[in-house]
């Protein structure tokens, strides 16, 4: 469905992108700030132009750099774009802002508002909308257009982490009903495993790693992209880097498999109902990691783990760099 | 109330008082009866059909040509973007009587420019014409900056969400653009065609005639005195300041609804 072959040249660096969607589909696009995520997005919403490369939508080409004169105009790609700022019209009332796109009716609009619970507010003014209103009304304007493919540039992040999820929750159910595809650039892991299919790691404008989202958690190719996935634990032996990732390490004499660890408790903080630990490691391994615990251990006192297929990476902390 | 606050409030007081000062000597030196009979002068009306629609046609002519540029300008579209902003200062910051003079050596009848108007049986030289052109050099910075500051204040990423939903770029900017930024718009055209209506520097080197209202309050004056020309002065107040005053309210209005 799309086929996105391409680069865009920023200030700092280039954002080179190889990435294909297929049809109803939903990839997130997980990296830091400054990855070049939101490039990616507005590269496929044509609103930047390609320096190399191009992108087809449905075999239809829509940016080509060999021909920019060419270039499908923004709306008319069938591609939508969400983002954070849900950019509302604010001299037009809720309900005006929905019918905003030609083709909208007052009564798919009053229908589509009220699904996402939006109906007592069709005529108030964008000002006197909460910020999950606003996104609301956004997601429903947009659904009004005839898009193919939704972009989602991180348009929940401003929230609140339950009500995001649950707005995210909403627009996979719309995604699904229409058979959509999307694509969601994100920071946080969590909204891309609840959302995405297949999940890109981007990092300083390349892919490094495309994968399921459990994929991607077990077996990351790189520290980079482990560190993003959440490994948070880093121990060094000689070259190699063991990277320890938080929910995939327990006490030692669990049913976990592999990867014997030993280590003494440094430090403690709250976790929710657990107790989030840090211990320096003891034997082969150097440097600290991280493990939950019930109850809080004694500092100082020495444990033994077993960390699940701890990925072992070759090289040392350039990788970060 | 603390000692200084009410300083800053008196002294707020003496700087309305003075401002409104000229508008209420006039008011209070003008009877009815004086007004009646100078307007019942025969061609007493003249001037101010002259002036209206000179800046009428003064004000479509900056609407035409200076929305574009007061819209490329704010979004950053020009090449040498300071270079442009000197160019519409310039007429702001240059005396008008110094502009009247520039543009005799400009679109005077002896210039290339005066004439290339000849053939086409128009004079930049005591004419209507010159009239329209002194008045749109008087006023266009007016307008300019004031579009400009406009549209700047209106979110791009407003104006891509329209592109993004279907809309071309026209289509964008007459249903965002133009309505968001309408309350400045009005503000600023109000404002130009107060200037317009008003020009005196530049019409009094390029366009003594026909006379305009200023021009004929400047007549008048030095004809018949100061008596005389009151008159006048209220009228082309009555003309002018309504469009502005009404603008302003209306901008004020607008902008707490957006």
């Amino acid at each position: 469905m799309l086929v996105a072959e391409f680069e865009v040249t920023r200030r700092a660096f280039t954002v080179r992108m190889d990435i294909q969607v297929e049809p109803g589909e939903r990839l997130a696009v997980l990296g830091p700030s400054g990855a070049g995520k939101t490039t990616f997005l507005e590269a496929v919403a044509g609103l930047v132009p390609l320096t190399a490369g191009e992108i087809r939508l449905d075999q239809r080409q829509l940016s080509s750099a060999a021909r920019p004169q060419s270039d499908v105009p923004v709306g008319r790609r069938g591609v939508g774009l969400l983002r954070q700022n849900p950019g509302l019209f604010p001299h037009l009332t809720v309900l005006e802002n929905i019918c905003y796109p030609a083709g909208a009716s007052a009564e798919t609009a009053t229908a589509a508002a009220a699904r996402m619970g939006l109906h007592g507010l069709l005529q108030t003014r964008p000002q006197g909308l909460s910020g999950g209103e606003a996104q609301r009304v956004a997601l429903c304007r947009t659904l009004q257009t005839t898009v193919r493919l939704l972009c989602l540039d991180e348009p929940f992040s401003s929230l609140d982490r339950p009500l995001g999820l649950e707005l995210l929750g909403v627009l996979g159910e719309e995604l699904r009903s229409r058979g959509m595809a999307a694509l969601l650039v994100t920071h946080q892991l969590q909204e891309a495993q609840a959302f995405a299919d297949r999940v890109a790691v981007l990092a300083k404008g390349s892919v490094l790693q495309v994968g399921g989202p459990r994929e991607l958690v077990l077996r990351p190719k790189t520290a980079v992209v482990a560190s993003l996935v959440g490994y948070r634990g880093w121990l060094r032996r000689g070259e190699q880097l063991l990277a320890i990732h938080p929910d995939r390490i327990w006490p030692a004499g669990s049913a976990a498999t592999a990867g014997a660890l030993s280590g003494r408790v440094v430090g403690m903080k709250p976790d929710g109902a657990r107790i989030d630990v840090e211990l320096e490691s003891l034997g082969d391994w150097l440097g600290r990691f991280h493990c939950s615990f019930e109850e809080p251990p004694a500092l100082g006192s020495e444990h033994s783990f077993r960390a699940e297929a701890a990925p072992v990476f070759a090289g040392s902390a350039a990788v970060f760099d | 109330m603390r000692a200084s606050t009410g300083a800053a409030l008196a002294g707020a007081l003496i700087v309305w008082v003075a401002l409104l000062g000229p508008l209420v000597v006039l008011l209070a030196h003008l009877t009815p009866g004086s007004v009646v009979s100078a307007l019942r002068q025969p061609g007493a009306f003249q001037p101010l059909e002259v002036s209206v629609l000179a800046s009428l046609i003064a004000l479509g002519v900056i609407l035409l040509l200076g929305t574009p540029l007061a819209y490329l300008m704010a979004r950053g579209r020009l090449p040498f973007p300071r270079l442009w902003e000197v160019g519409v200062i310039l007429p702001l910051l240059t005396p008008p009587l110094v502009i009247g003079l520039l543009l005799i050596f400009m679109v005077g009848p002896a210039t290339p420019i005066g004439e290339a108007l000849s053939h086409l049986n128009l004079s930049a030289s005591d004419t209507f014409f010159a009239l329209v052109i002194a008045e749109i050099y008087e006023s266009v910075p007016y307008y300019v900056l004031g579009a400009a500051a406009a549209f700047a204040a209106v979110d791009p990423e407003l104006e891509q969400a329209g592109a993004l939903l279907g809309d071309g770029r026209w289509r964008t900017w007459r249903r965002v653009t133009l309505p968001l930024s309408a309350p400045g718009l009005s503000m600023a055209l109000a404002v130009t065609w107060a200037r317009a209506m008003g020009a005196f520097g530049a019409v009094l080197i390029i366009a003594y005639h026909p006379f305009g209202l200023p021009m004929q309050i400047w007549t008048t004056l030095q004809e018949t005195g100061l008596s005389s020309a009151l008159p006048f002065a209220l009228v082309l107040l009555v003309v002018a300041l309504p469009l502005p005053i009404g603008a302003y309210f209306w901008s004020s209005r607008a902008r707490r609804r957006i």
